[in-house]
């Protein structure tokens, strides 16, 4: 029997509903610890439980977002740190050492593209990977996990938003010293605040510094960590959410079917990132010079568009401050105060969790509207 | 085949392989960068890379020491055309009228001290060329709009720092047709503020041209084709200088670019461009020069077309000497006489004593002519002295900015010339002195 014969016979085995332990009321422990004995799990598998639900490790289910904003996560770091070696964050050198990793440093600008566009796509995947777990009832009996998510989120946003400032061009440092003014609007704290975030009364040398330090070490040091949480608490949680409502055992799946079809999804990402690298370069702008007077309205970057729009019409601190906490505190209640049952996991569009669903979609197209508007402008 | 097999993981490790490939490609199709570091900034620039092999601007203007972008802007440090072209002064000419002070200024450079002449921008915006008072003033008077031929107006508003003269005015306000205005004046301002050093050149050959102060110091060719070594810029594309180069040599070809090309229709308010260009191609080079200079109606005498333009009419009044003249004769400063004297007088003559003299800078810079303190150079009435004019001893040396060519001057004095002593202007010169050209 040759190789691929062998292999054909174990996918088979793997991929049918394994009939032989259909009629299984529990997993058969002798059998996993078998397989242990017989062969160590490497590091990649040890990451996963040894079986999965069959139906919710098909990649259909998950489109493997979560797996992928980890990988797009490693890649910024990787990248992020490679860039480090080069990157200056002094107002006299910042946008020069951008144009040494752009246009000097070999492969400099396959870096510099690779940190853009995964920072772009993972915002991208991550509000996927978050709108999946919504509409397929992912968060119910996981709250915890959801609230650590939502963290992971912001955490998310703010490190896009502090790399595009460390871009240092004419856009990016207008961005900065009105999205940092939003701070000011808030009452009582907001002007020691801001005072905290930039270092200083006015944006500056300190500011430039601050983002930097907050965006290669403070905020990547926690995302590290709750990312690690975040992951392992799906793993403590026996891996992905599934499915409990058929009767009887759901069928299961061996670690190693998933961590290929990982594996084939982290291959297609990583070249679709590299593919988009070579072909289109990040922006990049005329160097910032603040102490010239604005001459066109500074754009927020896209996440933050919608945030930008509501500034055209309400006060600073209702706009720009309260209107974006009270999406993020209402998505972060959605399992607390909205469907706080464990019934409907694992199912889309599951009936209990529709106020849910309902109430997050139409967050998301009114975020969504509010973006188009600020695009189209 | 299962999707998920190891085949199909072998298959995208081969399509990000692929892709990594197509990576190295384009890393390898990267230009090396060519760095310069110039001594004046210290900020290193990579404008060279693509530039490379494009003209130094000019001695006083060592790429070593300024680099591009002290005078073009930009950002200097982007590979990317689009970027590195973004904030450069004035696009391709860092010398037009609207951006020099930022591009050619500088205490140190064109925008310094007026008793060193380094006033060059203050003063050209004086300048009748940049003002086009005079014919503002003419058509204005000529339709009733103002009631002599003193300038009041000039396409820019200007003022003069200098002490009030009995020629000049002390400012000028911008001019602007009123709907009140008689319609030929209205129709002048709207077709006819096409000839200072502002205004836009026409695109066509003979009018290529660039604008303030390149508009005389940066040399086109009749077909306006680049003729220099800097590969990214085309040299089939029409309304580039010949050659990145600033000069003070400057042929009568280049004035030629606005000077005489064309006349007014008064009634219409419109310009008519000569049809009788090119000259004949079996034209020699004076019959050449009288026929793509001169119109046909004038009256010149032999130094007026074996000349540059540039050899009498001065450098004080081309770029102004910063006073606002109301016309193109009450800035002229050089007649006959200047170089040739009268009957009764040599030409005025003055020794050059101080080593900072601006004559011995402007020798310097054209470098066509020698000149040292010691030197006895003719004077103009208003005191600028002409270095290319000098006494050699026995006899009046002329030496052409342009080309270096040195004349022996005449002088009017123990001559028979039948001058009145009080008809100095040219035109009772040419009575005499037309054409005179070589027997045929």
């Amino acid at each position: 029997m040759g190789k691929l014969d062998r292999q054909r016979v174990k996918e088979s085995s793997l991929q049918a509903v394994k009939p032989a332990k259909a009629s299984i009321p529990e997993y058969d422990s002798s059998e996993r610890s078998a397989v242990m004995v017989h062969r160590r799990p490497n590091f990649f598998y040890h990451l996963h439980p040894p079986t999965l639900p069959a139906r919710e490790s098909r990649f259909g289910y998950t489109f493997g977002l979560g797996g992928i904003s980890l990988l797009l996560f490693l890649a910024l770091g990787v990248t992020g740190v490679l860039e480090m070696f080069i990157y200056l964050p002094t107002l006299a050198d910042a946008a020069a050492s951008v144009r040494q990793i752009a246009y000097l440093a070999p492969f400099g600008w396959l870096l510099r593209n690779m940190h853009y566009w995964a920072g772009q796509m993972m915002v991208g995947t991550v509000i996927l990977h978050m709108a999946r777990v919504v509409l397929s009832g992912g968060y119910k009996g996981r709250r915890s996990n959801w609230l650590i998510g939502m963290a992971l989120l912001a955490l998310t946003l703010l490190l896009d938003f502090t790399g595009y400032v460390l871009r240092w061009d004419q856009d990016t440092a207008w961005a900065l010293v009105m999205g940092t003014n939003l701070v000011n609007a808030i009452p009582g704290i907001g002007p020691a605040l801001y005072r905290l975030l930039i270092g200083g009364q006015t944006v500056g040398q300190a500011t430039l510094l601050r983002f930097y330090a907050w965006h290669v070490l403070g905020l990547a040091l926690v995302a590290t960590v709750l990312i690690v949480w975040h992951s392992f608490r799906v793993r403590r949680d026996g891996g992905i959410s599934h499915r409990k409502s058929a009767p009887g055992p759901a069928p299961r799946v061996g670690r190693e079917q998933l961590v290929r079809t990982e594996a084939i999804a982290a291959l297609l990402t990583l070249a679709a990132l590299v593919g988009l690298s070579v072909l289109v370069n990040a922006p990049l702008g005329p160097a910032a010079n603040l102490s010239v007077l604005m001459t066109a309205e500074p754009r927020a970057p896209w996440f933050f568009l919608w945030i930008q729009e509501l500034l055209r019409s309400a006060p600073v601190f209702l706009a720009g401050v309260l209107a974006p906490l009270a999406v993020f505190t209402l998505l972060s209640v959605l399992p607390y105060a909205l469907d706080r049952g464990p019934a409907g996991v694992g199912e889309w569009f599951n009936r209990p969790g529709r106020l849910a669903q309902g109430v997050f979609l139409a967050l998301v197209l009114a975020v969504i509207a509010l973006t188009a508007r600020g695009l189209l402008r | 085949m299962s999707l998920r097999s190891e085949r199909t993981v072998a298959a995208a490790a081969i399509v990000l392989a692929v892709v990594l490939l197509a990576a190295w490609g384009r890393q390898a199709r990267q230009p090396a960068a060519k760095q310069i570091i110039p001594t004046l900034t210290n900020r290193p620039e990579l404008c060279l890379t693509c530039h490379d092999g494009i003209e130094e601007i000019s001695a006083s203007h060592p790429v070593a020491a300024f680099g591009c972008t002290t005078c073009h802007g930009g950002d200097g440090l982007a590979l990317d055309a689009d970027l590195a072209h973004t904030g450069m002064y004035g696009g391709r000419n860092p010398a037009d009228l609207a951006v020099a002070d930022v591009a050619c200024g500088g205490a140190k450079c064109h925008s310094g001290d007026p008793a060193a002449g380094r006033d060059h921008i203050q003063r050209v915006n004086t300048s009748i060329q940049a003002t086009y008072a005079g014919a503002i003033a003419q058509v204005r008077h000529t339709f009733g709009a103002q009631p002599d031929l003193t300038a009041r107006m000039g396409v820019h508003a200007v003022q003069s720092d200098r002490p009030p003269s009995a020629e000049a005015v002390a400012s000028l306000a911008a001019f602007v047709a009123h709907p009140t205005d008689p319609p030929p004046l209205q129709q002048f301002a709207a077709n006819c503020l096409t000839c200072h050093l502002a205004a836009q050149p026409i695109a066509a050959p003979y009018f290529y041209r660039a604008t303030g102060c390149a508009a005389c110091h940066v040399l086109y060719d009749t077909d306006g084709l680049y003729r220099g070594g800097d590969p990214s810029i085309s040299r089939t594309e029409p309304g580039h200088a010949s050659a990145h180069r600033l000069t003070t040599a400057i042929p009568y070809s280049q004035c030629d670019h606005c000077h005489n090309r064309g006349n007014y229709n008064l009634p219409r308010m419109a310009f008519i461009a000569r049809t009788d260009l090119p000259a004949p191609a079996d034209a020699d080079a004076p019959a050449r020069r009288l026929a793509e200079y001169y119109q046909p109606i004038g009256q010149f005498t032999r130094c007026e077309w074996e000349l540059d333009c540039v050899d009498c009419h001065t450098a004080q009044e081309a770029m102004g000497d910063g006073h606002i003249y109301s016309n193109q004769a009450d800035a002229q400063d050089t007649q006959c006489l200047t170089c040739h004297g009268t009957l009764s007088e040599p030409p005025k003559l003055a020794t050059i004593t101080d080593p900072n003299d601006i004559a011995l800078r402007q020798a310097q810079v054209n470098g066509k002519y020698a000149l040292q303190v010691g030197d006895q150079v003719v004077v103009t009435e208003r005191g600028e002295k002409l270095g290319h004019v000098r006494w050699s001893g026995d006899h009046l040396a002329l030496t052409m900015k342009a080309t270096g060519q040195t004349y022996r001057v005449p002088l009017v004095q123990g001559t028979a010339c039948e001058q009145k002593p009080d008809e100095q202007a040219s035109r009772y010169c040419h009575a005499c002195h037309d054409h005179e050209l070589p027997a045929p």
